[in-house]
């Protein structure tokens, strides 16, 4: 874990007390909304369909016991018991008042953590790779080149006032995690021939209403020549994006419209001038963070307990085989704790679920969690040996639902039950979606398929990348959910094809049952998945289940 | 969004607090869809609208939304998003339609 | 201008024409110069504001079809819109034209609305007096309601006068007072601008204009809070174009302080024409999306760099500051325009020595809350990550 500095806690204990003096400003009317909304947004503050919002930074998904400990006496202080953890890694607070905002940073500066930069035109929270520091196939470890992005990207004095928002994944695995194809910057740790450390820095990938997979920039970039290079993007960007269209205002576009052979041209510019303004400080920062991060001190013990209980417990069973993953160290395992119980809102805890989460941390997981993009949390180092406890306690604090993987383990943005963009719900659609999988007890049989549901085409939910994409949408003054077909977030980067007209919200559920009958019976066999199944076939097969009355038409 | 229906509310976030109010007979703003004042469709509302975003700094994001008349003459929201707005999340118990119960 | 003998100068035409009517009746006078072929085409300029009506009651008696100019910035009441409508109706006015900003010059300059909220005489000359300026080339001359009652400038106007492209300018209720203007109204029922009743007694745009109240001056409502008196239309008369120059207030880290550059401003582009003497002490107006490295061959000649902000969420002026200052430009460095006080920090830390604004916005957002962010060198991240200490 990250270890504040003096200058860090100094930072956001006088940023918290900066945002309670434009608070206080906003209230007296020296500033006007038109105003204060950036600066607001800046500090994650938004103002929502039912109340305002504050989204703090979990950065790069990492946090420890004392931090979650916070959040939970946050949501019971300042909220109404729960919180909302995001598809950004970080986590939301959906009925905070404006004067108590200030209160609430300051609570969180206490205890290292903040909610800069996680809105607004500004670059973002950084996000990474969720089993960072713990997964068997790790080649280097993400998050202290996350932290040193973290670090130069805060405050930034050129790039708070960017065309539009600007997002960084960073990834050290073969297997992204972190969705890097799809950020404005993907960086991917990577070794030159010579074996030198460095990164492969990919750019304009995007979600939204133009869905682009992110183009390789610089195949290889050595590790000091980081953040010149970053600037030089960022400056670019900063000059030559689009500002008379938010639609086209993303770099993804700025990148479409020049080309990339252009933007390199202008990057390679702009970084020759800006490489002179590092003379290796932010090396030695690194150096410092990297300290940080080195790996907890690994118990040697028995993990026997662990096989004993699979065979006497099948529900501790099926638990150990949806929601575990490989360590690093063969005697421990990555546990992730699932927020999609069936009938609940994808990403939603209570304050007493985040209470035992860092006491379960505290005890068995060397003191950290991590958020996954994917909504969920995840104990990074547990013991095999100390599982059965750990399953005990999740289970008496209802977070041992067994269906990491799964069909129910769906991601869903808050939709309009909450955000004054959405189009249309889209956590009725993940519990209905749920609910009709669990009870017909078929969820492990269908196998690995992740479904992942937007509210509007901002596509937070991320409907692109999955298998399953459902984008709600209204139509006619009701809602209507598109599907989409084939989308994956990982290395292998697709995005989802529409299947035609959409359905409405009665309608969508019985939809994709079909669609997942129809894949029982296309599928080789029970090892075929259903994102494998769809690539050998493509959407023919499917459309004719989904749109049963147009089966005799030619176009499918 | 296009306004279909004849009869409008305005309707605003506090600042304060954020929540949904909707301008009242008596120029006041209440927490209660019920309590919105009607218009008809036309300059009235719209005047209105100019003198809230001119004047009143206890609100944001004032805009009218179509409504229309219950069974007991009270102001009802048309659009599902204003269903919503007017009672809380559909997926929770929580917001007005708990502070109501 | 079509007056029958050049040989007289136009000055001495207006002088004539000022003695010719100064007693005749404000109805006869317009029927004269309507009908004289010597005053060629003519327009009736309104505002469709508090006391419009009662000149184009009178032209609607005279002359229906006479075109009259509307100028709709787009920021009007929407009472005026809808007053406008039902005079045209009440009236009969034929040839009403409503004319509005350019939509290319306002997606450039003023894209989110705001203009207003930072530089008042740069939205009147998008949103009016350009405008009016395409709205008049087509007319000879033009007829105004000013009133010399309703104080400032217009105290000491006269009944003709000459505007700055040399054509006549007819003020037929120079000498009205408040009084004869109502009595008018009230003798000839004309309808009321709703906001009349509402305490606004002079009615522009409405993030601009408050209620002015019962006494004093009339258009105190408008531009209140700052030293504008007028939008920029009315100037002319062989006066200087800016009666009134809204003083910038520079911001640097000790706080307030008032213009010490006297030599002004040029342009980029004017830089590779411009005399050897005026380069003694020069100084350049840059926008923010200025590619840096074209300025490489006079970076060393510049003293002063003024960066435009046309809004405070632009920030390319930010990025072209840094620029500027690793390209090797060791001037001064200003950034002008919509910066609030909470950008000031960022400004600085961009390479800019000081902030120009102007005073409305001073007036918002006093020294003080500058003066908070001139630690600007403190809790500076990207210093720590660049220098070794």
């Amino acid at each position: 874990m990250y270890n504040y500095t003096t200058f860090d806690k100094d930072f956001v204990a006088t940023r918290a007390a900066q945002f309670r003096d434009q608070v206080q400003r906003r209230i007296d009317g020296s500033l006007t909304e038109d105003e204060f909304r950036p600066l607001r947004l800046m500090n994650g503050l938004y103002l929502l369909l039912h109340a305002y919002m504050l989204r703090v930074a979990i950065p790069y998904g990492t946090l420890d016991s004392r931090q979650m400990k916070a959040l939970a006496d946050i949501a019971d202080t300042y909220d109404k018991g729960y919180a909302h953890f995001s598809t950004r890694q970080n986590i939301q607070f959906h009925w905070p008042k404006l004067q108590e905002v200030p209160d609430i940073l300051e609570a969180l500066a206490t205890v290292d953590m903040h909610a800069i930069q996680t809105s607004g035109a500004c670059i973002r929270s950084v996000t990474s790779d969720h089993f960072a520091g713990a997964a068997q196939d790790e080649q280097a470890d993400p998050r202290p080149t996350a932290e040193l992005v973290r670090q130069w990207s805060t405050d930034h004095p050129e790039f708070a006032f960017l065309p539009r928002k600007f997002k960084i994944a960073v990834t050290g695995s073969a297997q992204d995690r972190a969705v890097t194809k799809f950020h404005d910057i993907g960086l991917r740790l990577v070794q030159n021939a010579s074996g030198g450390p460095g990164y492969e820095v990919s750019v304009g990938g995007g979600l939204g209403r133009t869905p682009m997979i992110g183009k390789v920039l610089r195949d290889f970039l050595h590790r000091e020549d980081l953040l010149p290079y970053l600037e030089a993007i960022l400056q670019v960007y900063n000059q030559i994006g689009r500002r008379d269209n938010k639609y086209k205002a993303r770099i993804k576009i700025t990148l479409h419209e020049h080309g990339l052979e252009d933007i390199r041209q202008r990057v390679e510019e702009s970084f020759a001038l800006q490489r002179a303004r590092f003379d290796g400080a932010d090396q030695d920062v690194l150096a410092r963070i990297e300290a940080n991060f080195k790996p907890p001190a690994f118990k040697a013990a028995s993990t026997s307990r662990f096989e004993t209980q699979r065979a006497n417990d099948p529900f501790f069973n099926a638990f150990t085989k949806t929601n575990l993953h490989p360590h690093k160290n063969p005697d421990y395992a990555i546990v992730t704790v699932s927020l999609k119980a069936h009938g609940a809102t994808p990403g939603d805890a209570s304050s007493a679920q985040m209470r035992a989460l860092a006491e379960i941390a505290k005890r068995w997981s060397h003191n950290e969690l991590r958020v996954s993009h994917e909504q969920n949390i995840i104990l990074p180092h547990v013991h095999k040996g100390d599982l059965p406890e750990v399953y005990e306690a999740l289970r008496l604090a209802g977070l041992a639902t067994a269906n990491i993987g799964l069909i129910s383990d769906l991601i869903a943005c808050p939709g309009m039950d909450y955000c004054d963009l959405a189009t249309a719900r889209s956590t009725n659609v993940a519990q209905g979606i749920a609910l009709k999988f669990d009870a017909l007890k078929q969820e492990h049989s269908i196998g690995p398929l992740k479904i992942k549901i937007s509210g509007c085409i901002n596509a937070c939910g991320h409907h692109h990348v999955g298998h399953i994409g459902i984008l709600g949408l209204e139509k006619g003054g009701v809602e209507s959910y598109q599907i989409t077909l084939g989308g994956d977030g990982t290395q292998n980067a697709a995005i989802g094809k529409p299947t035609g007209p959409g359905f409405s919200a009665d309608e969508i559920i019985p939809a994709i049952e079909r669609l997942i009958l129809s894949y029982l019976t296309l599928r080789h066999n029970a090892s075929e998945s259903f994102l494998t199944t769809f690539r050998r076939l493509g959407p023919a097969p499917f459309k004719v289940t989904l749109y049963p009355a147009k089966e005799n038409q030619n176009e499918l | 969004m296009t306004l279909k229906s004849a009869l409008q509310i305005i309707t605003a976030n506090d600042l304060l607090s954020g929540e949904v109010v909707y301008l009242t007979a008596d120029g006041a703003w209440s927490c209660h869809h019920r309590n919105a004042t009607i218009f008809a469709q036309g300059a009235q509302p719209l005047k209105h609208l100019a003198e809230i975003e001119r004047g009143d700094t206890s609100v944001v994001g004032a805009y009218l939304a179509e409504a229309k008349v219950g069974e007991d003459q009270a102001a009802m929201p048309v659009h599902f998003r204003e269903a919503f707005r007017a009672t809380g999340p559909s997926n929770r118990f929580i917001g007005k339609q708990a502070s109501a119960a | 201008m079509s007056f029958e003998n050049p040989a007289i100068s136009l000055s001495a035409r207006v002088a004539e024409l000022n003695k010719r009517f100064q007693n005749t009746d404000t109805v006869e006078m317009l029927r004269e110069i309507t009908s004289d072929p010597a005053f060629g085409k003519l327009a009736l300029i309104s505002s469709f504001g508090a006391d419009s009506v009662v000149l184009l009651d009178m032209v609607a008696k005279i002359d229906r079809a006479l075109p009259i100019v509307f100028i709709d910035t787009e920021m009007l009441f929407h009472q005026t819109l809808s007053y406008q409508r039902k005079l045209a109706k009440d009236l009969g006015l034929q040839d009403v034209r409503r004319i509005l900003p350019s939509r290319e010059a306002v997606l450039k300059r003023d894209s989110e609305n705001l203009l207003h909220r930072y530089d008042t005489d740069a939205c009147c000359t998008l949103r009016k007096t350009e405008p009016l300026a395409r709205a008049l080339t087509e007319f000879d001359g033009w007829i105004s309601g000013r009133k010399r009652y309703q104080g400032g400038a217009r105290m000491s106007m006269d009944l003709f006068e000459l505007d700055a492209e040399q054509r006549i300018k007819i003020n037929p209720l120079a000498h009205w007072s408040r009084e004869d203007l109502a009595s008018y109204i009230a003798a000839q029922n004309l309808p009321k601008h709703p906001l009349v009743a509402k305490g606004y007694k002079s009615i522009g745009c409405a993030p601009c204009t408050t209620p002015s109240g019962t006494i004093g001056n009339e258009r105190a409502g408008r531009w209140r809070g700052q030293t504008k008196t007028e939008c920029g239309i009315h100037f002319g008369n062989n006066a200087p174009a800016r009666p009134v120059i809204p003083r910038a207030v520079i911001v640097t880290d000790e706080g307030f302080e008032t213009e010490d550059w006297a030599a002004g401003f040029h342009s980029f582009a004017s830089l590779a024409t411009l005399p050897e003497q005026e380069k003694a002490a020069l100084a350049i107006d840059l926008k923010g999306d200025f590619v840096a490295k074209d300025l490489l061959p006079w970076i060393g000649q510049i003293d002063l760099i003024r960066v435009s902000f046309p809004v405070f969420s632009d920030g390319r002026g930010f990025s072209l500051a840094c620029q500027l200052r690793l390209l090797g430009f060791v001037g001064r460095l200003r950034a002008k325009g919509h910066i609030v006080a909470d950008q000031y920090a960022m400004a600085r830390r961009s390479g800019f020595n000081e902030v120009e604004i102007d005073q409305a916005l001073a007036r918002r957002q006093p020294e003080p809350v500058w003066q908070a962010r001139a630690d600007w060198q403190i809790r500076d991240y990207q210093n720590l990550l660049r220098q070794s200490a």
